[in-house]
């Protein structure tokens, strides 16, 4: 139940900061999501049944917040859950690779449904531009922030799950 | 008796007497000072490094006793800077938040059409393909969906969403933005769109136009969901291509997204929603 709470009370002040200061924080026009990297991270230490309940509340705090529809944060953060749950029984003596790892899959797909919601939307966009402008460095600046989120998760871990935290 | 007198000994006497006095005529005249302070300075300096050495031997066995009232006051002094100076960061922030609301009050009161409300942006939108602001003021405050948002620049967007007590504001300068705006020169009409990127460009301004670079883009009013005469943007670029009927241009927005910290919401316009009579 702590860690639960602890995993919430990270992820609403990761909020704050992400709102006042990482969407401000750009190359070209993209931008770091590190509520994405903090779920990421989260969920790579976090081994409980449970989790899923926490991705959910996550999922639906995020939704209420941004302009995406909410089917594509439920969907981003739910592929989360699933890979980091795969990655846990593989790659246990090494989680940040397995952070690293997943940090880039999961940008991949997050800039691929916000593409495929605009296109859906209607909206007119240059496939080169969007991609040049605002995919790969959100993409480059998720990569860059994913090594120190996973620096300081693994601290706040340590007393959340005591006994479950690995090298 | 002369011979007594020019004694050899009263003799070496009087010709000392008269160096010595001479010598002193001549230093007090100041023609030895040259010779005076390249011999005495060798000495000066040693005379000075001792002094100093003695001083600094000096103060360590008597400073003890002062050290614990200097150490007091030096820390209340520190705490006394530190405490003014963050006195002095919290006034200048005041000061840029009184400019802005200055400058606020100043657009409202040149444009009294209208009835504001003034909200601070307390954050940005999470995925960088779009762009939203969130503003400390909701329904709570008497906004409602769709209420132009502007600054005394010009016009920054509209109400997206909204919960009791903040609101999240579409900008004009995101992707699925759209503002019918009319060329203040050519009293032609066109329409603003946003992009993935952030910038904002013109389209559908019929090819016949001459559109001038640096031309005024003022909001026209159609389509009911802005009100009309509000800055929007000048003309940056133009072009147009063989065998289209619009002309398409890029446009530099008069207000600064990247920059927004007040922002205006205008709260006596309701927008008119004429999606259901669009074919």
């Amino acid at each position: 139940m702590i860690s639960y709470l602890i995993g919430f009370a990270g992820f609403l002040v990761t909020g704050m900061l992400q709102l006042s200061v990482f969407s401000q924080i750009k190359i070209l026009s993209g931008s770091a999501d590190i509520l994405l990297l903090y779920l990421i991270v989260w969920c790579m230490y976090d081994r409980s049944k449970q989790l899923w309940l926490l991705v959910l509340l996550m999922a639906g705090l995020v939704s209420s917040v941004s302009a995406l529809p909410a089917a594509i944060v439920m969907v981003v953060y739910f592929f989360v859950f699933a890979v980091t749950r795969m990655f846990q029984k593989r790659l246990t003596q090494t989680p940040l690779l397995g952070v690293i790892v997943i940090t880039f899959v999961v940008s991949l797909l997050q800039i691929v449904m916000n593409m495929a919601y605009l296109f859906i939307s209607g909206v007119e966009f240059s496939l080169n531009t969007a991609l040049v402008e605002v995919a790969l460095p959100s993409l480059i600046l998720n990569m860059f922030l994913a090594i120190p989120m996973h620096a300081i998760i693994r601290e706040i871990a340590h007393y959340a799950f005591p006994k479950g935290v690995e090298a | 008796m002369i011979k007594k007198i020019f004694s050899p000994k009263n003799l070496r006497n009087l010709i000392i007497s008269l160096v010595v006095v001479g010598i002193l005529f001549l230093a007090l005249s100041g023609y030895l000072t040259p010779i005076f302070s390249f011999t005495a300075s060798p000495f000066i300096s040693a005379q000075s490094w001792l002094a100093q050495r003695f001083l600094a031997f000096s103060d360590f066995f008597n400073s003890p006793r002062d050290m614990a009232t200097l150490r007091a006051e030096n820390q209340q002094l520190e705490s006394q800077v530190a405490m003014l100076q963050s006195e002095i960061v919290a006034l200048q922030e005041n000061l840029a938040q009184s400019e802005i609301l200055y400058s606020l009050l100043d657009f409202a009161r040149t444009n009294p059409e209208h009835s504001y409300i003034a909200a601070t942006v307390i954050g940005r939108e999470i995925s960088p393909f779009l762009q939203y602001i969130i503003i400390d003021k909701g329904s709570n405050d008497g906004l409602r969906y769709g209420m132009p948002v502007v600054t005394q620049q010009g016009l920054v967007g509209r109400i997206d969403a909204l919960i009791a007590n903040a609101a999240r504001i579409q900008l004009i300068s995101d992707a699925e933005s759209v503002v019918n705006v009319k060329l203040q020169t050519a009293e032609v009409e066109g329409l603003v769109r946003g992009s993935v990127t952030g910038e904002i460009s013109l389209d559908m301004v019929p090819v016949e136009t001459e559109v001038q670079i640096g031309d005024i883009l003022m909001t026209s009013g159609l389509g009911g969901t802005y009100p009309p005469n509000i800055f929007v943007g000048q003309v940056l670029t133009m072009q147009s291509k063989q065998n289209v009927l619009f002309q398409t241009g890029s446009v530099q927005p008069v207000v600064d997204f990247s920059n927004l910290s007040a922002v205006l919401v205008i709260t006596n316009f309701n927008s008119v929603d004429i999606s259901p009579l669009v074919p």
